[in-house]
């Protein structure tokens, strides 16, 4: 049979398969955003989808998705400086905790700042923790499920690192009093402060950095922390004074490293592990998710990943093509929690879900590749971050314009 | 292997599914005699917003031509159609045919489709194609038959009917019946086509199509599951009937495995079809079990009962075969069980 041209594939051609695509909204024109999405439910009845934006001039952008065919944007902040970026956010309750970063160390402000948001059009800031210091870009991203305890990826004023890359390492916030933010501890990848026996830099070299800090109520004394070119580790935090790693797993190299998100499935004995590609035109390639065998955490097997399309036919659509975040089934009632069906966001890729029924054979079960966003640099879509709310509707962000589609999954 | 990660939320068989098909490409296989208008109600169809992403596979089994400009001369070509659809005559094996549309979709060399119309050739027994996906277990992981259309028309159906078996069986095994040419045959003979097809198959939705003018969704919706409970037992002269086992209480999967294991084993080739939903004890949705001659496709859990009818109905479509001695079948492994 002589191959057929594809229009398709060879123009980037949309796709939407098993998912349906309800609604998108370019959030006013500020479209780009960043990792940072949780569902509140407010008091008056209406759904709020809070999300951060990927860089400035926004802060984070409040959606009223009560009805998802019709998101409105119903609150949108500004960062106080530009060289600012906002790009995680969680929330327990009414308090937003929202993450702050320069883009050089020193720059200030930078840090965690806690907002009563009880009132969706009026956010009220509760309190602000510094954590700029000369060696310190700030907080990249943060964990806030518990109403307790921030745990976040951070510099800090007096944590000078070894390399300028390796800035930012787990930190602990006590936030039970909401108005007085304070440290309860810490913990950084040996090597990575000044002094130490440094580490041999990754070819690309993004750096040792803590990245996703995901603690989980199923196993409070457990957190899963990935750490950029560092791999992931299992920590022990029962003493969340002094976190302790009960064991570490890398891919890196012969991968190009940035490990970014390890979610646990308590019940499954699995962890999936994701990847991000930084690269455009997937020079990076590839960039996964990954099945790793958690049964014993003192000894984790990566055992498959998930299927990605032909490199070939994304590279040279536009921008980033790999892994990146995945729905993480934060424990907040608002959440959808599963352990058979993965989602992800692979940039150009789209989104795509994954069946994991057979950890050993995950399969392609749907994907959302929706057209270039308007006026977006990258030249195709970037989708950026995921999250499925209790009724199993599934938001998605571009990283560029497109801001939030709002997808049913049909499979 | 998978046994060492069991997930609490799955069920007896696996993660609990939205739809029968699950992920996979819904497959709609058309067919009806010669002449009797598969193409056109196609073409319509291909023309439609809902005919976009399909991929048309005409499988000749190297019966006589096809009589449309839709195909082409020579063997296996797959041809872009436009509207994202492209269409893939097989002269050789349609097992071959799909698995190569699958590969180079995969490349990149074909379009994304998203959905297979199989237009058989005027003579077939669908049987066969609905056989090769559950046989192909690369196949049936992929697509999923989603309905089985036969095309009647309504001027020269009835004696198509009386004289060819192949006609009666396509008719019998379709999940939709539509009939064709009603505008050049009169209201009375389509009528009495009608009533003629209800005593053929009397679970089947029958549509009119004028011009070949049909709703696009009936090519593409599974036909509904709401068999008819109380269909009469039939019988034809070929020896086919058709019965639903239907059952108010769950049924435990020991007792249904076993009974079609020793069914298939005995009467596997009369078992023309056997498709519905069944009341597993233990599950929360309806278990839906399909089976053709010898071969049995994977049975999936739904996540819910689709219309609140918590209850077993499952059509057998048999050859010199009657519902009593199935029902005694039943009956026997579950004393024993």
């Amino acid at each position: 049979m002589p191959a057929a041209t594809s229009p398709l594939n060879k123009s980037g051609e949309p796709t939407t398969w098993n998912f349906k695509l309800l609604a998108q909204n370019d959030l006013g024109g500020f479209g780009g955003m960043g990792e940072g999405m949780a569902v509140q439910i407010a008091k008056d009845g209406r759904r709020i989808i809070w999300l951060a934006h990927e860089s400035a001039p926004k802060n984070f952008t409040g959606v009223d998705v009560s009805d998802p065919r019709k998101p409105k944007v119903v609150v949108q902040t500004d960062l106080p400086q530009t060289f600012m970026r906002s790009n995680s956010l969680e929330m327990t309750g009414d308090i937003l905790a929202v993450a702050y970063q320069t883009q050089k160390a020193g720059q200030q402000p930078a840090g965690l700042e806690l907002f009563d948001v009880s009132v969706p059009e009026k956010p009220r800031s509760i309190s602000f923790f510094d954590c700029s210091g000369a060696t310190s870009r700030g907080v990249h991203q943060l964990w806030f499920c518990d109403g307790e305890y921030v745990h976040m990826a951070s510099g800090a004023p007096d944590f000078k690192p070894s390399h300028p890359l390796d800035d930012q390492f787990y930190r602990c916030i006590d936030v039970r009093n909401p108005s007085k933010p304070v440290e309860a501890g810490r913990w950084w990848m040996p090597g990575t402060k000044a002094g130490e026996t440094p580490l041999p830099r990754h070819k690309l070299d993004k750096g040792y950095r803590a990245h996703n800090t995901n603690v989980y109520k199923q196993r409070p004394n457990r957190m899963y922390l990935c750490y950029i070119d560092g791999g992931m580790f299992v920590m022990d935090i029962s003493d969340k004074s002094k976190p302790k790693p009960i064991s570490h797993w890398t891919n890196s190299p012969p991968y190009t490293g940035f490990m970014h998100t390890a979610v646990p499935l308590f019940d499954r004995g699995l962890l999936i592990v994701t990847d991000e590609s930084t690269e455009n035109s997937a020079k990076d390639w590839p960039k996964l998710v990954w099945v790793v065998d958690m049964r014993d955490e003192t000894h984790l097997v990566s055992i498959s990943t998930c299927p990605m399309p032909p490199v070939d036919a994304y590279a040279n659509r536009g921008g980033r093509f790999g892994a990146h975040n995945i729905h993480e089934n934060p424990p907040v009632p608002t959440a959808w929690q599963s352990d058979q069906i993965v989602l992800g966001t692979f940039f150009n890729g789209g989104l795509r879900a994954y069946d994991i029924s057979n950890a050993y054979q995950p399969k392609e079960v749907a994907a959302f590749v929706p057209p270039p966003p308007k006026g977006t640099p990258a030249g195709a879509v970037q989708l950026n971050d995921v999250f499925v709310d209790e009724r199993e509707i599934v938001y998605t962000v571009d990283r560029h314009t497109g801001g939030l589609y709002v997808l049913e999954m049909d499979f | 292997m998978n046994e060492l990660f069991p997930s609490p939320a799955a069920g007896l068989f696996g993660r609990r599914l939205k739809r029968a098909r699950a992920h996979r490409v819904p497959v709609t296989v058309i067919t009806g005699f010669l002449g009797a208008g598969k193409t056109t109600l196609l073409r319509r169809f291909l023309a439609t917003p809902d005919g976009r992403g399909t991929a048309v596979v005409v499988n000749e089994f190297g019966a006589t031509g096809i009589d449309d400009a839709l195909i082409r001369e020579s063997a296996d070509e797959t041809v872009l159609l436009g509207n994202g659809c492209l269409c893939c005559i097989t002269r050789s094996d349609l097992q071959q045919a799909l698995r190569r549309m699958v590969v180079e979709r995969e490349r990149g060399e074909l379009p994304d489709f998203r959905r297979i119309v199989i237009e058989t050739s005027g003579l077939a027994d669908p049987s066969p194609i609905l056989q090769t996906f559950a046989t192909d277990r690369a196949l049936g992981e992929i697509f999923h038959i989603e309905v089985v259309v036969t095309v009647v028309d309504a001027e020269t159906g009835a004696d198509t009917l009386a004289w060819s078996s192949e006609a009666r069986k396509q008719v019998i095994l379709a999940d939709r019946l539509v009939v064709t040419k009603t505008d050049i045959a009169g209201e009375g003979a389509a009528s009495a086509l009608t009533a003629q097809l209800r005593t053929l198959n009397a679970s089947a939705e029958i549509l009119l199509a004028v011009n070949g003018e049909l709703d696009p969704t009936r090519l593409t919706q599974a036909a509904s599951d709401q068999r008819n409970t109380f269909m009469a037992e039939t019988e034809h002269s070929d020896g086919i009937g058709s019965f639903v086992l239907n059952e108010t209480s769950p049924m435990p999967w020991t007792v249904f495995a076993r009974a079609m294991e020793t069914l298939m084993a005995l009467r596997g080739p009369d078992l023309l079809r056997v498709k519905g939903f069944l009341d597993v004890a233990g599950c929360k949705g309806p278990v839906v079990v399909q089976f053709v001659q010898h071969l049995a496709h994977p049975p999936v859990e739904l996540e819910s009962w689709p219309d609140g009818n918590r209850q077993s109905r499952v059509v057998f479509i048999t050859r010199d075969m009657t519902e009593k001695q199935v029902r005694d079948l039943f009956a026997a492994v579950r004393a024993l069980i």
